[in-house]
Order: structure tokens, then sequence, then C-alpha cells
């Protein structure tokens, strides 16, 4: 391939990412995680405070990496911030992943580069996650970051692509605790990559003080942006130690999965064929067929004459490791799955690469593109549905706990009642509901400034006191009997299976259905 | 003469507005606005994904006994069924009468989205005690807009007896009902039908908080069989 031909579809490709992934962010509504991640992320936009929690909501690069975005486009109020101010910053680390990949050129030959590159543009699974304002596509980024990064290096043996690499790792930390997992497969692949070395090739000379000073560098580019973030900036001086004791957590999260239990083929089976009900069937069967032909050919003699076996190689058994390991442990969401899928996705890329090297006669390559273009159309055409028409549909694989389109219709009632209220966002509002039938209604109602959150009926106090009170499904007998009549009340979905109550005092609910906001 | 009154009213105008101000700030200067600090929310992590089937009701006791007068039977077993989408997305609409309440795939018609309704011939008219409607469930969720009309007239136009409404903000345009939302259980709804001779039941409803669509597992319509 051309360098010219090589620019341009590049450029194609890093188009479609940026418009799947950018255009209508604020079409899904919050999911549970998100609201979650958004309100602390509001404590550090309002009031500069962020401390780690050891025991939720992962590391804190998400937060301190949307700060600028959102200090330019809502200033310092949480209230001003919107979906699309928060899940930006995802989306453009899903999009600046496909530029990740231009620094692997050399060892992966640029048609194995611009197909990666076309099959993240177009993969549901990382379109869906890049728009999802949580932790996973700034952690697969900064993972691409540090093979790349990794690589270089060794081309170059600069300490700069060292202290490029440390960055990434210490980032990589910085995101997700479970970055170890990812640590550990990078490990494994480089070690059994050293083992399947030619021996003369292994033992190659090399200047010790060289690679201990580079050793150092990448230590202390990985330190020093860890400790910085997790200790706020040095004002909570226990944060990093924290972090490490956060390990027992996750580890005894990873083991308990409970109510995320799931069996070791959960991802592969999600990845090649999902169908719930009568929805229509997913499938990424696609990119894991290339990736496993792409691994076929990473054994092989020809890498492509820019390519070179041996980072297709490590990307290999770097997948293999980390599919393994997120496999076995018991705790899954599909969102786990992607650091192993960016491996695929770079598999799958050598493996159209490959198969478009077969032959140079242009009749040939027309006819494999023909070939391949049901996938590629099927592919896209997935991408479209998940993200932009079932983005909250439970048939969708990559929908999971997600908040019900209906939920919405709860929140523009409340928007509604206020409207009519003389106190309009100063009005009461109580909600008693057990945590994890809460959430999101913290975003969804940060505009106001008197609502209560309770998990018990009885510590709520006197409901009449409050123009809207909004129970879970539980809840609502006794609600409805603390209330003693005088209120309109209205079911609304949550999740599946979760339902909402929402009661208003009837002389508002009358006067909303008279305001020109009930019809809206 | 003149100015000097004006200049007094608006004095004692302006005294009278003070005043009370003065006294109610007198008697305030000791105190503040309470400010109530409001419970946050509690956080917890990724709640539980749920794609399977329930068939446990989520909230409510088993229903009551009801009492029916005597010789009250089953009137709607296999009778026909009409709809206002006439191709349903799944299932057919013989489903609605044919006895089978299971929760599950498969014993369920789908009618598409916004306001639809069923409706269900009698042969003719009947005095009905209850009518029992289980719409979907093997899933907690609450349909919108349910009206339950009955009538001798197939187009319901003329003689219409609205059994049942709880379309809270009139969607279906056939006015505003007071009757309560209530959550899809195994037990169905069961409407009073208060004795009221009738030949065809219609039944609304206007999506659910899962989805837009509509669904009936089944309808059971009781009351006397006329002689």
């Amino acid at each position: 391939m051309t360098k010219k031909a090589f620019r341009g579809l590049f450029f194609c490709a890093l188009l479609g990412a940026l418009l799947f992934r950018t255009v209508r962010l604020d079409l899904r509504p919050m999911h549970h995680d998100e609201a979650n991640q958004a309100l602390k992320f509001g404590d550090l936009l309002e009031r500069g405070e962020y401390r780690y929690d050891p025991k939720d909501h992962h590391g804190p690069s998400l937060y301190y990496l949307t700060l600028p975005v959102a200090r330019l486009t809502a200033g310092r109020s949480l209230a001003a911030t919107t979906e699309t101010t928060l899940r930006i910053v995802p989306a453009l680390f899903g999009t600046g992943l496909l530029l990740i990949f231009l620094l692997l050129l050399g060892g992966l030959a640029r048609e194995t580069v611009v197909s990666a590159a076309f099959l993240a543009a177009i993969s549901p699974a990382l379109t869906y996650y890049s728009r999802f304002y949580i932790q996973e596509m700034l952690l697969v980024f900064f993972l691409a970051g540090l093979i790349a990064s990794g690589w270089r290096y060794l081309q170059t043996r600069s300490g700069w692509w060292a202290a490029a690499a440390g960055l990434a790792a210490g980032l990589m930390y910085a995101t997700k605790e479970t970055s170890l997992i990812l640590f550990g497969a990078l490990a494994g692949a480089a070690a059994i990559d050293r083992i399947l070395r030619p021996k003369a090739v292994r033992h190659e000379p090399r200047n010790p003080a060289a690679v201990l000073a580079h050793g150092a560098i990448f230590l202390v580019s990985a330190f020093v942006p860890a400790w910085l973030l997790f200790t706020s900036f040095l004002r909570n001086p226990k944060g990093l130690a924290e972090s490490v004791h956060a390990f027992g957590t996750y580890l005894g999260r990873a083991g308990e999965a409970g109510v995320h239990a799931q069996a070791w083929f959960y991802y592969i089976k999600t990845l090649l064929y999902s169908r719930f009900g009568h929805g229509p069937v997913w499938s990424d069967a696609f990119i894991v067929a290339l990736a496993v032909a792409g691994s076929i050919f990473a054994f092989g003699s020809e890498p492509g004459k820019d390519g070179h076996p041996r980072l297709v190689r490590f990307i290999f058994f770097f997948t293999l490791l980390a599919a393994a390991a997120y496999s076995l442990i018991p705790y899954k969401t599909p969102w786990n799955a992607l650091p192993f899928y960016l491996g695929l996705v770079l598999l799958a890329g050598n493996g159209a690469g490959m198969i478009w090297r077969a032959s140079k006669f242009l009749v040939i390559k027309v006819l494999i593109l023909a070939v391949m273009a049901p996938g590629i159309l099927n592919l896209a055409s997935q991408d479209y549905r998940a993200n932009f028409v079932d983005y909250a549909n439970p048939t969708n694989p990559y929908v999971y706990a997600q908040t019900s389109t209906d939920f919405l219709k709860l929140v523009r009632a409340v928007e509604g009642i206020a409207a009519v209220h003389p106190e309009h966002e100063r009005m009461l509002i109580k909600v008693v509901a057990p945590p994890d039938e809460t959430w999101p209604l913290p975003w969804y109602l940060r505009n106001f400034e008197r609502v209560g959150y309770w998990t018990d009926m009885a510590q709520a106090g006197d409901l009449r006191e409050a123009p809207i009170v909004i129970t879970s499904a539980g809840f609502a007998d006794e609600a409805a009997r603390r209330l003693e009549g005088g209120t309109q009340s209205a079911f609304y979905g949550l999740r599946p299976e979760v339902v909402l109550s929402l009661y208003v005092r009837q002389d508002l609910w009358d006067a909303f259905l008279k305001s020109p906001k009930s019809s809206s | 003469m003149k100015r000097a009154l004006c200049s007094a009213s608006i004095a004692l105008l302006g005294l009278a507005l003070v005043l009370p101000g003065a006294g109610r700030g007198a008697q305030d200067q000791d105190k503040e606005v309470l400010k109530l600090q409001l419970p946050k929310p509690m956080f917890v992590g990724t709640p539980k994904n749920i794609r399977t089937p329930n068939l446990e009701p989520i909230t409510g006791r088993p229903r009551g006994p009801f009492l029916v007068p005597l010789g009250t039977v089953l009137l709607s077993a296999g009778k026909p069924v009409t709809s206002s989408d006439k191709e349903p997305v799944i299932g057919e609409l013989a489903f609605v009468t044919d006895g089978k309440k299971s929760g599950e795939d498969g014993y369920y018609v789908e009618l598409g989205p916004g306001v639809q309704w069923v409706q269900v011939d009698l042969g003719k008219p009947q005095p009905l005690a209850a009518i029992v409607v289980w719409h979907y469930h093997s899933q907690a969720r609450v349909y919108r807009d349910v009206i339950v009309q009955v009538s001798d007239d197939k187009d319901f136009i003329s003689g219409v007896t609205t059994l049942f409404n709880n379309d809270h903000d009139n969607t279906s345009g056939l006015g505003i009902g007071k009757d309560k939302e209530y959550i899809e259980t195994f037990e169905g709804k069961l409407v009073d039908a208060k004795g009221v001779k009738a030949r065809f039941i219609r039944l609304y409803s206007g999506g659910n908080t899962s989805n837009d669509m509509n669904h009936y597992v089944e309808v059971e319509v009781f009351g006397i069989p006329a002689k």
C-alpha cells in the first residue's frame, strides 16, 4: 500500500470513528455507574475536592481528565454540565486510540494498521463504551499507548520512549486498579516472546548502564503521574497507599462476583453470538475470524514488507493471556472485555491486511473486498444499531443494567412539576429507595437544591411535607399509606424489572397537566 | 395643602409598609433560616443486569377473595378477539382468550407501540361480574393508560361504560382516569364489572415501563350466562 493511499484510508477511518463516537452523546439515558462517576466528578469540579475511594469508583484519571473539558464548557457548576460534557472525554480517547495505532507502524504493516483502524472505528463494543462515562476507554487508550511506546522503545532504545511507556503504564494504573491484570498479561507475553526468540538474538549485547537508566526512567515516569493523581496532587497523601490496599477489595470482588458472576465462556460467547428473546442477532464473529487468521499469519514467514512478526506475535500472546485471565475471573461485565478486544482488533487488522496482500492483481483485490464487504457492512450496521437505535434495549449485548428510556419520562414529569411549583427548583423532593434503585436520579436531579435520599421509610420523616416523593416499588404501598391520598401516583421504569413510583401533590399535578410542559 | 396631604399620605403608606417589617425584623433578629442537611444518595456498585424472566411479584399482597353472584362463569374462553393492531408483532390475537396464562415466550401477543386495544366479543350481551387481564407478568413492569370499557356497540361509539381508567394525563384521549397504575404480577389485574350488561369488552394500553409495546397474555371475562 502506498503512503498516499494509507493516509487517505486512515483519515477516513479516523473520521468515521469520530462521528460514531461523538454524535448525539446525549441519546442514551445515564447509566447507574455513569451517574455515580458524574457526581464524584462534581465534587472535583465545584469544590476542587477529590479523594480516592478504595472501595469503588476506580482510579482518578477520568475525573482529572474531564476537568479541563468541563471548565471550558460548563464553568464550575455540575448543574451546567450535560451528558455530552462528560461523555466527550471517553469519546475522544476512543477516537484517539486509532492515532495510537500509527505508532505501531513498522511493527505492523500499513495494511494491518489501516484495517485495524477501520475495524476499531465500526466496532460496536469500542464505540458503545467510548460513549460511556466510565474508565474503560481510557484504560484501553493507555494500554495501547504502553504497547506502542514499548515497541518504539525496542526499536530505538530511546529514553523518551521509555518515559512515554512509563507514563502510559502510570496512567493505566491511575485509571483502573485492575490494570494489574493487564500488566501481568503484558509481562507474560513479553516472557513468551523472549523464550520463542532464537538464542543468538535473545542474548544480543546491550549496554547495562543504558538499560538500567531506561528502567529507572520508565519507573519514575510511571510513578509520578500515579502518585500525583491518587494523592489528589499531594492533598491526600494516603491515596497511593490506599490504591494498593484496594487490590484486596477488587480481588475479593473478582472472586465473589455476586450478581455479576458469569461462566468462563461469557466473553467469547457474547462476541460470537448474542440473541435475547425476539431481538436481533448480534455478532463480532467477523472480527474474531479475522483475528484468528491474523494470529495464524503471525507465525508465518511473511509479515508484510513493512511489518514485523515479533510485534504481531506479542499482541497475540497478550490477547490470549488477557482473555484467559478475564474469562477465569467470575466477575464479568461486557466492558471488561475491552482490553483484550483491543488485541483482537489489531490481530483482525493483521488478518485483513495479509488477505489484502494475498495478490498483487487489482481484480483479485476487488474480489477480496467483495467477499469481506458483507462482514464490514454488518459490523457497521450493528455499530449504528447499538449506539443510535438499541442503545438502551436489553437485547443489545452491550446494554448492561442500563437505565430505561422510560426513566426520562419521570425526569420530565419532575421538571414539569417544578415549573408550576412556586419554589421551582427549590421545592422539596424526597427519594426513598435502596441505593441500587436510586441512581441515576442524583444526576438528573442535580439542578434541584432540596433533594433528600433515604433508604428507609422510617427515617424519611413526614412525606406529606414534600410535593414530590419518589420511591422504589418496594416502598410504594407504604408511601401511599403515609401520604394519605391527595396525590397522583405514576410508575416509571428505571431498568428492566425495576420500577420507581412517583407521587405528586394533586393540585400540582393538575396544574402540570394544564401547563405546556405536560404535552412536551 | 394638596401637596401636604399627598406627602402625609406617602409617609403613612411608608410607615405602614415599614412598621410590620420592622416589627418582624425585631422579633426575628435572633433567628435565622433553618438550613436542613438532606441525606445524600448512597453509592452502590454496578446493579444487577436482568434479562431473565422473574415470576415473583415485586410488591403487594395476594389479592383477597372477590365475591361474585352465584352462577358466575368464565364467558370469554375461546371467544373471538379483534385489535387496533391487525398484525401483531409477536403471537396471535387468539392467545388473549385461549386460557393459557404462562409468562413465558409463546403465550403472549405483542401489539405495536403507542395506544392500542384488544376487544373480546362475547357473542351476546350478558351481565358481567369481573374482568381479569394479564398483560405480561414475567417481568415487573407497569402498563400505561390501561382503560377497560364495555359496550354493545362493536365500534364503541355509543353505550360505552368505562370500568377502569388509569390514564392520568389523558394520553389516550378517552379522558383522565382516577384509577391507580399497578405492577404486573401473575395474579393479573381484576376489574370489578359491577354487573353491567354488555357484549363487547375493549381493553386499551399505551406501552409500558420497559418499552413502548403492548402485550396481552390473557383476558378473562366472568359473568352470568345469558339465557
